[in-house]
């Protein structure tokens, strides 16, 4: 956008040969997304809590992947939050907000956006808090139950 | 509030991959159900240190986008001026069971200015929101965004040095709180008391789908 680079778009960061071109990764986190945000189809960014994991797809293109989709799709091995990515990235969320729907687009990345409405579902809640009672505090006593 | 549809049974609106013919299989591991909820409070008082206490995994920090609406109004347009930083947040998780996750976000502090953290709290099944019983105003913030926008929420009050200074009846009326909303003291450092918090919040979420 305003940053006076020349916009090269989602994949315009490898070269031909998929060397990568352009500085250096640290230096253009935002860059990468050439000013774009991403979004669901109702418009809203994915919550931080969204759950991306990778494809077989994902994983025998690793190689041919530029340094962020690269290393996103590495650590959605086993799947990880957008906020997990991020933090362990050092990437801004909106970073991997728009490089995950890239390589969504390019099925290489599952992506998969929580309901909004299981903050109303009893069975889930209910889950929550079993789960939470069974956690003993530092000396080791569970919570009474009532 | 609106409802909103639920587009698909078992808990995802799957964005889904490309069919396999264009992009290959999806890899076969399932990803937990998440379950958000939210840390607030004012500066400094024990947010970071809650979600430590109890996350399964060292707390993360990322940064994250928020709009920040300035106290004061624009005299041309009479609309508040807006602009977007770039914060800190940092959170946390307590794995279920392999289908179901919880994670615990803890927002930036915040005092005078208002905020909208709806990026972040979009679909939280609640709040809590920690007070430093020394400072009760710097929590105003977090309790007003919750009752706006329906967000179940409790309060817990940190007893830093092991005292609390106001009752809870006191702070309930110096926040001018509804009945509704509990409180209750904790200490951010333990993992139970924290577990306890959680748990209040929790319970009162679930009250709500049966009210
Ligand atoms: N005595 C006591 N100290 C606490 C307690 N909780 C937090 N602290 C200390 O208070 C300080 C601030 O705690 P944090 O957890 O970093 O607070 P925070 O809300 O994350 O702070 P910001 O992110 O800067 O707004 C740290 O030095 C903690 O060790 C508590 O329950 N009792
Ligand atoms: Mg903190």
């Amino acid at each position: 956008m305003a940053d006076g680079h020349a916009p090269a778009g989602a994949h315009g960061f490898t070269g031909p040969d998929g060397t990568p071109v352009g500085p250096a990764p640290a230096v253009r986190p935002f860059l990468v997304t050439a000013g774009r945000v991403a979004g669901t189809a109702s418009g809203r960014p994915i919550p931080v809590e969204t759950q991306m994991v990778a494809t077989t797809a994902g994983i025998d293109a690793l190689e041919r992947l530029s340094f962020e989709q690269h290393d996103i799709v590495a650590a959605c091995r086993r799947p990880q939050s957008l906020a997990e990515i991020a933090a362990r990235l050092r990437l801004h969320l909106n970073v991997v907000r728009v490089l995950a729907e890239d390589l969504r687009a390019d099925g290489q990345l599952s992506v998969h956006v929580p309901r909004t409405d299981i903050v109303r579902d009893a069975s889930v809640l209910r889950r929550v808090i079993d789960g939470l009672r069974a956690i003993p505090d530092s000396r080791g006593v569970l919570r009474d139950s009532d | 509030m609106a409802s909103v549809p639920s587009p698909t049974p078992g808990g995802y609106s799957v964005t889904p991959t490309e069919p396999a013919a264009q992009g290959g299989a999806v890899t076969a591991e399932r990803p937990p159900l998440p379950v958000k909820l939210v840390i607030a409070g004012g500066f400094g008082v024990g947010k970071t240190t809650a979600v430590g206490s109890i996350s399964e995994i060292e707390p993360l920090t990322t940064e994250a986008a928020i709009t920040e609406v300035a106290a004061g109004v624009d005299d041309l347009s009479h609309t508040p001026t807006k602009t977007t930083t770039t914060v800190a947040m940092d959170f946390g998780c307590i794995t279920i069971d392999p289908t179901l996750k919880l994670y615990l976000f803890g927002t930036p502090g915040q005092d005078r200015f208002g905020f909208m953290w709806d990026d972040l709290v979009e679909g939280a099944v609640g709040g809590l929101v920690i007070v430093d019983s020394r400072r009760l105003d710097d929590c105003y913030a977090a309790v007003d965004y919750f009752e706006h926008r329906g967000i179940p929420f409790a309060v817990a009050l940190n007893a830093f040095d092991g005292t609390v200074e106001h009752s809870l009846d006191e702070v309930r009326w110096a926040l001018d709180m509804a009945d509704q909303v509990p409180v209750v003291v904790f200490d951010a450092r333990e993992r139970g008391s924290v577990r306890d918090a959680l748990l209040t919040v929790l319970e009162l979420a679930l009250s709500r789908t049966e009210g």
